[in-house]
Formats: C-alpha cells, sequence, structure tokens
C-alpha cells in the first residue's frame, strides 16, 4: 500500500490559552473525497490554515505524499500540489477572470521574469501556453463569457466558482475546499455537487471539503470527519456520521434524539 | 519585433534627435524637459512600488538620494583617476564615466531598496508608510552628518554630465522595465500581491519575493533618477532630497492613478510643467499640491488620468 497522500498526526494548533486544533489525527489516501464538518469554531478552517501552511502546528505533524510540510511557507505548499479557497472569498479584486487564472499558471510556466524583459520567442511562447491553458479551464467550468470581466465584477456563485478554477489552476493533487456552498442558494448548492464530483473524477483529486450544507456533505463524501472544539469526535460513512450519538449531541446538545439529519 | 522592444528604441532614437538638436533649441526647454524626465523616472518607477504592488511608500527620495550621492561619488572622486582632469566633453570617456556612475548610483539605490523592502514584508498600510518615510528622513539625517561628502552643504562642482540624451533614454528604460514586468504572467503576482496577500501566496505567487523585487527595481531607477539630477542640478544636499521630495512624487503617482502607468507619465509631465507657469506664486506650491491632493481623492479617487470605468482598489495610505 502506498503512502497516503495526506496525513495529520495529532496536529495541534494553539492561539495562546486557546487551543482551536486538538491533537487531529486524520488521513486522506490518493483519489477520496472526505467532508471535514463541526459546529461553529470547531477548527474546520483553523485545520485547513495548518494544512496550507498559515499557522504552524504547535505539536504533532502534516505530511503530504510522504513528506513532512513543517516550516515550508504557503505558496510552497502550493507548488507542492495542494491548493485551497476560502470560505470568505479572496479573490484579486481588480485582476480580470482570466488574469486570476494566469496568475495561477505562475507556478507552470516556462519563461523566467527576465525573458519578460527581452520579449524573445521563449517569453512569447510561454506567455502563449499560459493563456491557452487558462482559457481551456475557463471554457470547461464556462468562464469563458466573464473572462475580461474584473474579479470584483461578478455575481456571487461565478465567484465562488472562479475561485476553485484557480485553484485547480496551479495543478494541485488535493484540493481543499473551505465552505464552498455559504451563501450560494438550493439551486446553485445542485450545481455545486455537481461541478465537486466532476473535479473529483476529471481532474484525478483528492478533496476535503468542509462544510456546513448537510444536503452537499452528505451528497458527496466518501468519509466523514466530525470535529467539536477542535477534537476529532467521529470518522466514518455519512451513513454513520448521521446516526452518530457523539455527533448529534456536538450539534444539538445532549438531549436531542437522533434525526438531525434527515430531511 | 516584439513591439515593447519597438518602442523602446524608437524612444533611443527620439533621444538621439533631441541631442543632436539641442544645440538649436532653447536652454530653458532643455532643462523642462530633463525635468519631466527625471520626474517619469520617479514616478514611473514608484508606480511599480505603490500602484502595482500596493506598497505606500514614502521615501522615495531616500532611494533618489542614495543613487544622488552614489553616482556623484563616482563622478566626482573616482572621475578624475580614472578619464583624466579634463577629458574632451561629451566625448567618450566622459560618456562611459557617466554611465558607470549611473549604474553605481542605481545599484546603491537597489541595495537600499533591499534594505527597505524587508520591512515591508511584515507591515503594511500606514505603518509601512510610516516606516519608509522614517527610511528617507535616516538617510538625510545620515548624509547632513557624514562629512566625507559634504554634511549639510553637500557636494558642489559636480561635472555637468545630464543631457537630454540620457533623460529620455532612462525614462524610455524605466518605462520599458516596468512596463514589461507588469504585463506579464510573472507581472500579475504584482497586483495579486496588492489585492490580497493570503490569496496570493494560496494561488502559489511568493508575496514577500514580489515585495521585495518591486521595492528593489523601484529603488534601482529612483537611483538613477538621483542620479541625473544630481549631474544635472551640479550640486545636491541632503536637504534637497527631504519629505517634500518623495511628497511631490506620490502626488504625481496619485494624479495619474495608481498603477496606472500611462497616466502616472502624463501626471510627471504634468506637475512638473505646472510650477513653471506658477512660479509667481512658487511659495504657495506645497499648499497647491496638497490642495490638488483632496481634490482628486474626492473627485477621481481613480487618478485623473485612469479612463477604464472600474475603479482601482483604494489607495492604502
Amino acid at each position: 500500500m502506498s503512502a497516503p497522500l495526506l496525513q495529520l498526526t495529532q496536529a495541534t494548533v494553539r492561539f495562546g490559552g486557546l487551543t482551536a486544533v486538538d491533537a487531529l489525527d486524520l488521513t486522506l489516501k490518493e483519489g477520496e473525497l472526505v467532508g471535514l464538518i463541526g459546529p461553529n469554531g470547531a477548527g474546520k478552517t483553523t485545520a485547513f490554515n495548518l494544512i496550507t501552511g498559515l499557522y504552524p502546528p504547535a505539536s504533532g505533524s502534516v505530511a503530504f505524499a510522504g513528506r513532512p510540510l513543517a516550516g515550508l511557507a504557503p505558496h510552497c505548499i502550493v507548488a507542492a500540489g495542494i491548493a485551497r479557497t476560502f470560505q470568505n472569498i479572496r479573490l484579486f479584486g481588480s485582476l480580470s477572470v482570466l488574469d486570476h487564472v494566469r496568475a495561477a499558471g505562475n507556478l507552470h510556466r516556462t519563461a523566467s521574469p527576465l525573458h519578460a524583459l527581452l520579449r524573445l520567442r521563449t517569453f512569447r511562447e510561454s506567455e502563449a501556453a499560459v493563456t491557452a491553458c487558462a482559457d481551456e479551464l475557463l471554457a470547461l467550468f464556462n468562464l469563458s463569457c466573464l473572462r475580461n470581466a474584473p474579479a470584483r465584477s461578478l455575481p456571487y456563485g461565478e465567484q465562488r466558482r472562479l475561485e476553485i478554477v484557480r485553484a485547480l489552476a496551479t495543478r494541485p493533487r488535493l484540493l481543499l475546499l473551505d465552505e464552498p456552498a455559504a451563501g450560494l442558494n438550493p439551486q446553485e448548492k445542485i450545481e455545486l455537487v455537481a461541478l465537486i464530483q466532476r473535479v473529483h473524477r476529471e481532474f484525478n483529486l483528492t478533496i476535503l471539503l468542509v462544510e456546513h450544507s448537510m444536503r452537499v456533505v452528505m451528497g458527496v463524501c466518501q468519509r466523514i470527519a466530525v470535529l467539536d472544539h477542535g477534537k476529532k469526535i467521529a470518522e466514518g460513512s455519512p451513513e454513520a456520521i448521521r446516526q452518530n450519538p457523539a455527533v448529534i449531541e456536538a450539534y444539538l446538545g445532549p438531549d436531542h434524539a437522533t434525526g438531525l439529519f434527515h430531511h | 519585433m516584439p513591439k515593447p522592444l519597438l518602442s523602446f528604441l524608437l524612444a533611443l532614437c527620439g533621444a538621439w534627435l533631441v541631442s543632436a538638436l539641442s544645440a538649436h533649441l532653447d536652454p530653458y526647454y532643455l532643462d523642462v524637459l530633463i525635468g519631466v524626465g527625471i520626474n517619469i523616472i520617479l514616478a514611473v518607477s514608484l508606480n511599480l512600488i505603490a500602484g502595482h504592488t500596493g506598497q505606500f511608500s514614502l521615501g522615495h527620495a531616500g532611494f533618489m538620494a542614495v543613487g544622488a550621492y552614489a553616482a556623484t561619488a563616482v563622478s566626482l572622486f573616482l572621475g578624475p583617476r580614472l578619464i583624466g582632469d579634463s577629458p574632451t566633453p561629451g566625448g567618450l570617456a566622459e560618456n562611459t564615466l557617466f554611465f558607470a556612475a549611473l549604474v553605481a548610483g542605481g545599484a546603491a539605490a537597489a541595495v537600499a531598496g533591499l534594505f527597505v523592502g524587508i520591512p515591508s514584508l511584515r507591515l503594511r498600510g500606514d505603518y509601512l508608510a510610516l516606516v519608509t518615510l522614517g527610511f528617507g528622513e535616516i538617510i538625510r539625517v545620515l548624509l547632513q552628518n557624514f562629512e566625507p561628502l559634504g554634511g549639510a552643504l553637500g557636494l558642489n562642482g559636480i561635472p555637468p554630465y545630464t543631457t537630454p540624451f540620457w533623460v529620455i533614454a532612462a525614462a524610455a528604460l524605466t518605462v520599458f522595465v516596468v512596463g514589461c514586468l507588469v504585463n506579464s504572467t510573472y507581472g500579475l503576482g504584482f497586483r495579486a500581491v496588492r489585492d490580497d496577500e493570503i490569496a496570493a501566496a494560496a494561488t502559489g505567487l511568493n508575496p514577500s519575493r514580489y515585495k521585495v523585487v518591486a521595492f528593489t527595481v523601484g529603488a534601482f531607477f529612483a537611483g538613477i533618477a538621483g542620479a541625473l539630477f544630481g549631474h544635472f542640478k551640479l550640486t545636491i544636499t541632503p536637504a534637497g532630497f527631504d519629505f517634500t521630495r518623495s511628497i511631490e512624487i506620490v502626488v504625481i503617482v496619485i494624479l495619474g492613478g495608481l498603477g496606472n502607468t500611462l497616466g502616472v507619465i502624463l501626471a510627471a509631465v504634468l506637475l512638473t510643467l505646472l510650477p513653471e507657469f506658477l512660479r509667481p506664486v512658487a511659495e504657495y506650491r506645497l499648499v497647491l499640491y496638497a490642495a490638488l491632493l483632496i481634490a482628486i481623492m474626492l473627485l477621481r479617487p481613480q487618478g485623473l488620468f485612469n479612463f477604464s470605468l472600474r475603479r482601482p482598489a483604494a489607495p492604502r495610505v
């Protein structure tokens, strides 16, 4: 059996006296689509920030494809193959849709900044390749018509989609989606589920998904891990999580009967 | 041939043409032309730092001072030893020496830019503006108290090497380098870092690298501008590179529109010519500048010469 793609071992993040992520063990195998859920403040986004290098672990470790990520800057972790989206959309407001994807293409361009000064054939070929790649991705996600629009002018749903496309343009092996369904209407959520499944299938990706919308999580995830107060309280198939008393207690308090996730 | 390179070569031809005709032109206009060129270099280079990369810097005159003093040191102290005391005016030896002086000035300022770029990795917005302001003042005070470079009296008797050719060529080079850097896949990173640093890092771009590159390249050209300035005015004093000078450059960049190279060039022309027309009320120039800034902020926050419909992010002052 090959090494897991992502492995968190007793990973802990502390902010002063607050332990935001507490001895988290999490393993993702290549090709899995795993959900990470939990009540507000459970430490889901902190776990993402830990994996992507924004926060260092206070103890424990994060390894990607068998290689420890300790001490790597966020942009190096992206280069290693982990891309992410943000809970509060973070786009480059003044850049066009195309330029977002081109900016991500920086990881794969062949021309150096010095080529940009000389403007010789190497440079033009590299630029054309980056733009062609970007256009291809935009076409796949129906954003071609908005190609030259500045990102801040896009409708909310398209902004979410652009963030996913930008992450894909870095050609990751592991994609972290932080609440991609937040703020979407029911119709858009259905489209998002289809989009996630398509990305997972067509790009051969491993996906870790943080989400509040149970419809989305239960719909797409093969396996779900539940966090509460930084600790992992349950892990298993969507069916098992639905019935798990510890999970129901975390969401609704101790006095509630089963049946929370039945819609 | 790619177009930016072609425009650059055309500008060089234009520079040569102007210098060939300079004997027949009114020296006053040539002086104004040199002033305009120097301000274009300063503004376009600051625009890379403050406009494209969003690192608001109030220390551009400091880089200029470093460049001016380093270049003058080369032409004034090293020059006589290298090319003798009385070279042919405008000859090859003189021009080679001046070229070396310009490169030295740019390089010294670039090193200073590297040192200022490093705090910019930790600070942003007002805090960074304060640090860069402090840097400019430190440079000025250091020069004021450093007797080998003339102290408060500055350096006099600088050889008059600055010609319209050098200024136009340097301005064209600045516009070319900054324009080429920014208009490339690599250069998208500058704007990405300005718009959202965390997202830029999550896209695989190294925000620290981009900021340091912006400061270093910007400072390099500010240093060249300082070198040209020194060999044009023939005397430099630390007081000539004070905070007011930095503000003048900032005003040009904001007037032209942060991140808008063409607008910044137009603004540099306008704001250099303006004092020429306003000579009778010269004492009120700073008042006028402040009023102009406030008016622009209220009426055209995207810059006077920014005609695109979208409004860029509000400048982080």
